[in-house]
């Protein structure tokens, strides 16, 4: 049976949908074995606490263990295994991309913040590469890294996306969402889900940034550089450095992040706009980071990376992770110090000021309209 | 009957929208997609299914069908998609991917 192309009429960006779970029976078995696999994993992670009480010092990395599997195009998971930590590369692009960018992680989280893997208790890092056709994302599961081969099934002249391991800092974003689960627990929606993108985003950067040894003055700061086929005018799906401007395509439309309160877009579409409002901090973020100068990880990575640990929760939006930030820089370098001076010109660059008091410039409907109620915002 | 889904969110974000009319598709076609929709029970499901638990970065779906005077839209992440569901998504994602280009 044959589609007419006249009789789909895409109104927002022409870009075509994709493909989810394909049947039922094949999604029962992926939520089946998630299952296990979570439960097999809590009892590794069990095991590796036990182990590492029993040594009391585990030696550097000792908790790096990594397992590549492939969905072989389906969308069973976790699938095949094909590489296991210490074994040799597969000769499959994704599979070992997927190994050395799950392993760059590991290792900024080890090496720069003394985190033992997401759950700092050295969980294995699972990841499937191969997950169904033409599947153009990547994603958390909440247990594990999935990651689709972008349009490998349609003609080279119509492909827009790579496959989804091409770029490190995707597979430091998705690993990222995990340490976020075992720690914050950012909510999924509106702000505390752009905060928990926002975070993806720093850290994915902050891996790529490490491994080619770039300060803060000369990385990129694009997000998904390499994901786009040279069909796509775009040079990665989003910039921290200059959030809205990552593409602008006839087919995809206009990136459309802000980069500023002012300019925060309420929607009910992605949870609230989590990838597009993450700009926000994203920026803050970045203003940070070149402000303090040398190697973003080191001082701008690590108020981050406490802040997300230890100071934030489910229902923290942008003004607390504001506050928290300026907070933990005075901890970490002194009250009054540069570091802090440069956290709160960080967050006042995109609109927000620190000790603001939950006004932002530019509130939620809901909590617009709870203030004008003569509520004082909580959540949104 | 007018089917419309569209999708957001993803590590991308960028949403987009398949819709059609099943009175411009040719019979067979049309027989098939207001079969799968009539076999789903959309008409009888929830507007927005809670997806507790499904981590981050999964798409997100809104589906809405207008038929004989009524119209109903379910939202959904996929992950969460209810099985009687399942084949109308498929098929509409192959039809709006064949378009593309």
């Amino acid at each position: 049976m044959s589609a007419r192309p006249h009789l789909v009429k895409c109104i927002l960006p022409p870009f075509i949908l994709d493909h989810i779970a394909s049947n039922g029976s094949d999604l029962q078995r992926a939520r089946a074995s998630q299952t296990q696999q979570q439960s097999a994993q809590f009892r590794a992670q069990r095991a590796a606490a036990a182990t590492m009480q029993a040594s009391k010092a585990p030696a550097a990395g000792a908790g790096k263990s990594r397992n590549v599997y492939t969905a072989n195009s389906g969308t069973s998971l976790p699938g095949q295994l094909v590489r296991q930590e210490g074994g040799p590369p597969t000769g499959d692009p994704a599979a070992d991309e997927a190994y050395d960018g799950a392993g760059l992680t590991y290792d900024l989280y080890w090496d720069v913040y003394q985190r033992n893997s997401v759950d700092n208790q050295g969980l294995r890092l699972d990841s499937t590469v191969h997950y169904d056709r033409g599947y153009d994302n990547a994603f958390w599961n909440g247990a594990q890294m999935v990651y689709g081969d972008g349009d490998e099934d349609l003609p080279p002249d119509q492909r827009l996306f790579n496959r989804f391991t091409i770029s490190l800092d995707v597979i430091g974003h998705e690993l990222t969402h995990g340490v976020t689960q075992y720690t914050a627990n950012l909510a999924y929606q509106n702000q505390p889900g752009a905060l928990n993108e926002s975070m993806s985003d720093v850290f994915g950067s902050l891996v790529k940034q490490r491994s080619r040894g770039q300060d803060a003055a000369s990385a990129d700061w694009i997000i998904g550089e390499g994901l786009f086929t040279a069909n796509v005018h775009g040079v990665g799906i989003r910039s921290m450095k200059a959030p809205g401007t990552a593409y602008d395509d006839p087919v995809l439309g206009k990136d459309p992040q802000p980069a500023h309160m002012s300019q925060y877009v309420n929607t009910t579409q992605d949870n609230g706009g989590v990838h597009i409002n993450s700009g926000i901090p994203n920026h803050a973020f970045y203003q940070v980071a070149t402000a303090i100068g040398g190697n973003a990880w080191e001082k701008a990575g690590q108020i981050w990376y406490v802040t997300l640990r230890d100071k934030l929760n489910p229902t923290s939006n942008f003004q607390a992770a504001a506050d928290q930030t300026f907070a933990v820089a005075g901890s970490l370098f002194g009250q009054n110090s540069l570091e802090q001076q440069a956290v709160k010109d960080g967050w006042a660059a995109v609109g927000i000021t620190v000790g603001g008091g939950g006004t932002p410039e530019s509130p939620g409907c809901f909590a617009g309209l709870l203030k004008a109620l003569g509520f004082r915002s909580v959540l949104l | 009957m007018k089917i419309s889904l569209e999708r957001s969110g993803g590590f991308t974000g960028i949403s987009s929208k398949v819709t059609l009319d099943t009175q411009e598709l040719d019979p067979a076609e049309r027989a098939e997609l207001e079969t799968l929709v009539n076999k789903s029970g959309f008409f009888q499901m929830p507007e927005k299914i809670d997806s507790p638990g499904l981590g981050a970065d999964r798409f997100a779906y809104r589906l809405t069908v207008e038929d004989a005077g009524r119209s109903h839209t379910v939202e959904a992440v996929e992950g969460s998609i209810p099985e009687a569901l399942q084949p109308l998504i498929v098929r509409l994602n192959q039809l709006g991917r064949r378009s593309r280009g």
